[in-house]
C-alpha cells in the first residue's frame, strides 16, 4: 500500500501547493486591484486611521489632518476656497480627480505615507507598532500673492484665473481660479451628504470645480504678439523695436474676402510705424502682416518654445496644453499671429510667456512642490529647478521687454491707465489682450493681461484671464497689479 | 491470504539491526514551549494592537493554555513515548492562534464596534473556546489512554460504521429549528438550548475507522476481481456496492443538509482510502467521475449549489460583491489589504467579513499576519499532514496504515476545501478550519484525530521487541 500512500502524499502536496500559489496571487499580485475596487470598506476606513501629511505654503498650513475624539483623523482646509485650485480636496472617496485635481491627488502617495521613499519609515513604524504618518508637502505658493489673487478675482465676479511665477526659478507663487469651491465641504464622512454636495457643485453652470488656471483655455488675443514679436526678432525679419513695419488700416487677407482691421477700425500711426509703437498700441494689421511674412510653421516653432502644444507638462498636476495649431490654410496665419482663430491659452501659459522674457529668454519649468518632508523631518524629495526651453536670446528678450515696458509706461500704451508705475508703485512690463470669441465673435471679449515686475529686475511674472471681461487693460491688468503689489510689498 | 505476511517477518530478521530509534520527547517539549511562546506573543500583540495595552487575561489564559499543552505532552510521554514529536506542538500552535484570533474578533465586535458582537459570538466566546480546547485535549489524552494499539479499533469496524451514519443522519432528520446553523442555511448541527454540537465532525472519525476496517477486509476482492477494459481494470458490479453507498450518502448530505463541503470531504476520504487499499487507479477514476457527475447534477438541480459556482467564477460581476459574493469579496479584500506583511494583529478590519470567526477565519489571518503569516499557517497544516502520512508509511499493520493515510488525507482535503474556498481557488463551501474556527465539535474531533495519528506514529516508530535469545528461524506469527 506504500506506493499508493506516496501517490496520496503527492496529491496532498499538490493541494497545498495550489493553496500557496493562490494566496500569493491574492495577497501579492491582486492586492492593488482589490484595494482600488470601489466600495472596498477597508481602504475607505484606512484614510481615517492615520494622520495624513499637511500641505504647507510659505509658513501657512493650507491642509491638515486633525484628530477627532474617536481617534480618527479628519481633513481640514484652514483657508477654505482660497487655495482650492492648489490643494484640490480629499474626501472619503479619495482625493479629487480630473479638472479639480490638486496636490492632494498629485502628492497622494507622499501625503498618505505610502510612497516608496517613505517605505523605510513605514517599516520601522510597523515593527514598533506606531501608527502610520504621512509626509508634509511644502509648496512654492506665496500666501500673500495667493490671497491677493483670490480676493481680486472674487471682487470682479466674472469667471477668471490668475497665475504668478518666479521667472528665475519657475516656482509658482500664486494660482487662483474663480468661481471656486470650498474643499471643507468635501470632508464630510456622510456618503449621501457628500454625494449631494458633489452633485450640486458638478451641476453648477459656473463650474466651480474647474481649475481655470491650469485646465481652461481661452483665446490669447493680442497678448500673443509677444510670441509674434519674438519670432520676428529671432528670424531677423525685423531688426529692432524701432524698425518700421507696414500697418495698413485694412489688411486684405490673400485668397479670401476677409479683411483684418485694427481695434475701432483705426489707422495705426502713419501706416508705417516702428514695431514698438504697433506693440504698445496693439495694432492688429502690423502683426497680421508680420504673421503672413513669417508663416505658420515659424510662428508655431516659437509658440512651442514658449511652451505651447506641450501635452506632458505637469506642475505636478497635469496642465491642459495651450494650442497654436498647425495652420492648414496659410491665409489665416494673420489671425493666428494676433492670437485669434484657433489659438488657445491657459492662464499658466500667459504667465510663462512673460516669465520667459523676464528671465532673459530662458523659460524655467513651472513647479509647485518645493519639498517633501518625512515624518521624522528628513527631506525625501526636493525641487530642483530646470530649464523648460531656451526661447530667445537675452538680447531679443531685452528687445521684447523694452516694448512691454512701453505698454504700461507710454501714455499711449494700452495698459498705461491701469498699470503705470504711479498706479502700481513698481515698473511693470506687460501686454494686454482683448480676445474676441464666440460664433462670429458675438461673445463678450475675454480680457487678458500678462506681465512681469519689477521690469528691470523681474521677480514675479503674472498671467490673468477674465472670461467676458472686455478690455484686457481694464479687467485683467488691475488683478495682476494687485498680485504684484502684494508679493513685492508695494502700494 | 494472511500467510503472505509471514515472509516479511523473516526478511526483517535477516537485515542488519537498525540503530536504536529515539523517542524525541525532549524535542517535542522544546517545540511545545516554542509554540506556547508564539501563541502568548500573538495574544499580547493582539491586545496591544486593539487597546494599546496588554490583554487583561494574559497571565490567566496563558497559564491555562500552558497547563493544557503540558498535560498533553505528559500524556504522550507516558502513553505513546515513541510518537512523532512534531504533531502535538503543531496542533497546539494552531489551536492557540485560533483562540487569539477569536479573542481579537470578540474584542473588536461587528463592524469594529465592541458593543455589537459578531453573529455567533458573545462576550465569553474566548473563554468558551479555551474550555473547548481543554475538552479537546482531554479527548486527546483519553484516546491515547483507551486505544493502546491501533488494531483495537478494527474490532469495532461495523459498530463505528453504524455510529458514523447515524451521526451524519441526525441533523438531516431533525427539524430545522434544532439543526439549522443561523445565517448559513446549512442543517448540520444539533442544538438544544444554547449548546450545540456538529455530529458530522465525529462522524468523520467514525467513518474513517469503518472505511479502514472494511477496506482492509475486502481489499483483495476489490483489487483483484474484475475485467480489464481499455487498459483499466474495472471492478465487478457487485463490488461497486460500497462505493455507490458512500457516494449516495455524500449526495444525501449535500441535498438534505445543504452542506457541499462536508459531502466533498467525506467522499474524497472514502475514494482516497479505497485507492490506497486496492492500489487500483480505476477506483480513483470512478470515484472522481461520480463526484463530478453528482456535483454537476446538484448545481443544475439546486439553486444554492449553482449559485456557489456563479460566485466562484464571477465574484466581482454585477451586484455580486454586495450581495451573493459579499462574504467572499470581503474575505479577499481583507487578504489583499493585509498584503505581504499584514496589518498586524488588532490593526486590520477582519470583522467586516461575515462568519470570519468560523469559515473565514483563515482570511482574518491573511489580513492581519499577511501573506507571510498565512503561508506559515498553511505550512503548519501541511507538516501535520506530512507527519501523518509518514506514520502511515512507517506502520506495518495494514489497518493502521489505511487509517493514518485516510486521516492525514482528510485533514489535507478539509484544509484545501475551506482555504481554497475562501481564497477563491475553488467554489466556496462552508466547513470549519481544523483547530482554528470557533466551535467545540471541530476542535474536539481534531484533537481526537491527532491522538489517533500520534497513536499510529507511536506504533510505527516503536522499536521491535528484542529477542531474549536467538531462536533461529522459529517465528511467532500472530494471526491478523
Amino acid at each position: 500500500m506504500n506506493r499508493a500512500l506516496l501517490r496520496l502524499s503527492l496529491a496532498c502536496l499538490v493541494m497545498f501547493a495550489l493553496l500557496l500559489i493562490n494566496v500569493n496571487y491574492v495577497q501579492a499580485f491582486e492586492a492593488t486591484s482589490l484595494a482600488s475596487r470601489p466600495g472596498n470598506v477597508r481602504v475607505f476606513d484606512q484614510q481615517f486611521q492615520y494622520k495624513r501629511g499637511s500641505i504647507v505654503a510659505g509658513g501657512a498650513t493650507i491642509a491638515v489632518s486633525r484628530p477627532a475624539k474617536d481617534g480618527t483623523y479628519h481633513r481640514y482646509y484652514p483657508f477654505g476656497p482660497v487655495y482650492a485650485p492648489v490643494t484640490g480636496y480629499d474626501s472619503v472617496y479619495g482625493p479629487s480627480v480630473a479638472g479639480t485635481a490638486g496636490i492632494e491627488l498629485a502628492e497622494d502617495k507622499d501625503l498618505a505615507g505610502t510612497a516608496p521613499q517613505l517605505a523605510v519609515h513605514n517599516l520601522i513604524d510597523l515593527v514598533t507598532g506606531k501608527p502610520r504618518l504621512g509626509a508634509t508637502v511644502y509648496l512654492t505658493i506665496s500666501p500673500k500673492a495667493q490671497q491677493a489673487a483670490y480676493d481680486a478675482l472674487r471682487a470682479q465676479g466674472r469667471p477668471a484665473a490668475a497665475v504668478a511665477i518666479d521667472p528665475r526659478t519657475g516656482a509658482i507663487l500664486a494660482m487662483a481660479s474663480y468661481p471656486t469651491f470650498n474643499p471643507n465641504r468635501y470632508t464630510t464622512l456622510n456618503g449621501a451628504k457628500l454625494n449631494r454636495i458633489d452633485r450640486a457643485y458638478r451641476n453648477d453652470p459656473q463650474q466651480p470645480l474647474l481649475n481655470r488656471a491650469l485646465q481652461a483655455t481661452f483665446p490669447p488675443g493680442s497678448s500673443f504678439k509677444i510670441v509674434t514679436s519674438s519670432a520676428a526678432f529671432g528670424t531677423r525679419a525685423v531688426a529692432s523695436p524701432q524698425s518700421t513695419v507696414p500697418a495698413p488700416t485694412n489688411l486684405q487677407l490673400p485668397g479670401t474676402t476677409h479683411v483684418l482691421i485694427n481695434d475701432g477700425n483705426e489707422a495705426c500711426g502713419d501706416g508705417h510705424p516702428p514695431l514698438i509703437f504697433a506693440f504698445y498700441v496693439s495694432c492688429n494689421t502690423a502683426f497680421g502682416d508680420l504673421g503672413l511674412k513669417l508663416g505658420g510653421s515659424v510662428l508655431r516653432d516659437y509658440a512651442d518654445r514658449f511652451g505651447f502644444n506641450d501635452p506632458d507638462l505637469t506642475v505636478p498636476m497635469p496642465v491642459t496644453p495651450s494650442v497654436f495649431p498647425r495652420i492648414s490654410n496659410p491665409d489665416y496665419t494673420a489671425y493666428s499671429a494676433i492670437g485669434q482663430f484657433d489659438d488657445e491659452i491657459t492662464p499658466l501659459q500667459e504667465a510663462m510667456d512673460s516669465a520667459a522674457i523676464a528671465n532673459g529668454g530662458t523659460l524655467m519649468t513651472p513647479y509647485l512642490v518645493q519639498e517633501v518632508q518625512a515624518p521624522d523631518l528628513s527631506v525625501v524629495q526636493s525641487a530642483h529647478t530646470s530649464v523648460l526651453s531656451r526661447v530667445v536670446s537675452a538680447q531679443i528678450a531685452g528687445q521684447v521687454r523694452t516694448m512691454m515696458i512701453q505698454v504700461t509706461q507710454n501714455p499711449a500704451g494700452t495698459a498705461y491707465l491701469t498699470a503705470n508705475e504711479h498706479v502700481a508703485g513698481v515698473e511693470i512690463a506687460g501686454k494686454t489682450g482683448t480676445a474676441q470669441n464666440g460664433v462670429n465673435n458675438t461673445g463678450l471679449d475675454d480680457a487678458v493681461f500678462t506681465c512681469f515686475a519689477p521690469a528691470s529686475k523681474p521677480t514675479i511674472a503674472v498671467g490673468v484671464i477674465v472670461k467676458g471681461g472686455g478690455f484686457g487693460a481694464d479687467a485683467a491688468a488691475p488683478i495682476a497689479v494687485k498680485i504684484i503689489q502684494a508679493y513685492l510689498g508695494v502700494s | 491470504m494472511m500467510a503472505v505476511a509471514t515472509h516479511s517477518g523473516a526478511g526483517a530478521a535477516a537485515e542488519a539491526p537498525a540503530p536504536m530509534p529515539r523517542g524525541r520527547r525532549s524535542t517535542e517539549l522544546l517545540m511545545l514551549l516554542f509554540a506556547l511562546g508564539v501563541v502568548l506573543a500573538a495574544y499580547a500583540s493582539a491586545g496591544l494592537g486593539l487597546n494599546g495595552k496588554l490583554p487583561a487575561g494574559l497571565i490567566e489564559y496563558g497559564a491555562a493554555f500552558a497547563v493544557l499543552v503540558l498535560a498533553a505532552h505528559l500524556a504522550v510521554r507516558r502513553l505513546a513515548p515513541w510518537a512523532d514529536p512534531l504533531m502535538l506542538p503543531l496542533a497546539a500552535l494552531l489551536n492557540g492562534l485560533g483562540i487569539v484570533m477569536i479573542y481579537r474578533l470578540q474584542e473588536s465586535g461587528r463592524g469594529g464596534n465592541p458593543g455589537n458582537k459578531i453573529s455567533t459570538m458573545t462576550a465569553s466566546t474566548t473563554a468558551y473556546q479555551v474550555v473547548w480546547s481543554a475538552v479537546g485535549i482531554a479527548a486527546f489524552i483519553a484516546v491515547l489512554a483507551v486505544i493502546r494499539e491501533p488494531r483495537v479499533l478494527q474490532r469495532y469496524t461495523y459498530t463505528l460504521g453504524a455510529v458514523g451514519l447515524v451521526l451524519l443522519a441526525v441533523p438531516a432528520l431533525l427539524p430545522a429549528r434544532f439543526s439549522a446553523v443561523p445565517g448559513t442555511g446549512a442543517k448540520i448541527q444539533v442544538a438544544v438550548g444554547g449548546f450545540s454540537i456538529q455530529p458530522e465532525e465525529f462522524a468523520k472519525l467514525a467513518l474513517a475507522v469503518f472505511f479502514a476496517g472494511y477496506l482492509v477486509a475486502k481489499r483483495d476482492v476489490l483489487a483483484l476481481a474484475g475485467r480489464r477494459v481499455l487498459g483499466i481494470d474495472l471492478p465487478r458490479a457487485r463490488d461497486l456496492g460500497p462505493v455507490l453507498i458512500a457516494w449516495a450518502a455524500s449526495l444525501l448530505i449535500l441535498v438534505f443538509e445543504t452542506d457541499i463541503g462536508t459531502s466533498a470531504v467525506f467522499f474524497g476520504m472514502f475514494v482516497a482510502m479505497l485507492y490506497v487499499a486496492t492500489q487500483r487507479t480505476s477506483w480513483l477514476l470512478i470515484g472522481i467521475g461520480l463526484f463530478l457527475l453528482g456535483t454537476y447534477a446538484a448545481s443544475r438541480l439546486f439553486q444554492h449549489v449553482g449559485e456557489r459556482f456563479t460566485i466562484w467564477l464571477h465574484p466581482f460581476a454585477g451586484s455580486n460583491p454586495t450581495h451573493a459574493a459579499f462574504q467572499l469579496v470581503q474575505g479577499l479584500e481583507g487578504m489583499g489589504f493585509g498584503g505581504i506583511l499584514g496589518t498586524g494583529l488588532g490593526h486590520g478590519q477582519p470583522f467586516y467579513t461575515p462568519l470570519v470567526q468560523s469559515d473565514f477565519i483563515i482570511t482574518a489571518f491573511g489580513e492581519e499576519l499577511g501573506l507571510t503569516g498565512l503561508m506559515a499557517i498553511l505550512l503548519i497544516f501541511a507538516l501535520i499532514v506530512q507527519r501523518g502520512l509518514r506514520a502511515a508509511i512507517g506502520v506495518r499493520d495494514p489497518f493502521a496504515k489505511l487509517l493514518a493515510g485516510g486521516l492525514a488525507f482528510v485533514l489535507a482535503l478539509q484544509v484545501f476545501v475551506i482555504v481554497g474556498g475562501v481564497t477563491g481557488l475553488i467554489p466556496l463551501t462552508g466547513i470549519t478550519t481544523p483547530f482554528m474556527s470557533q466551535g467545540g465539535s471541530s476542535l474536539v474531533a481534531s484533537w481526537a484525530m491527532i491522538a489517533l495519528l500520534i497513536r499510529i506514529s507511536d506504533t510505527a516508530r516503536r522499536p521491535a521487541p528484542q529477542a531474549i535469545q536467538d531462536e533461529g528461524m522459529t517465528q511467532i506469527v500472530r494471526a491478523g
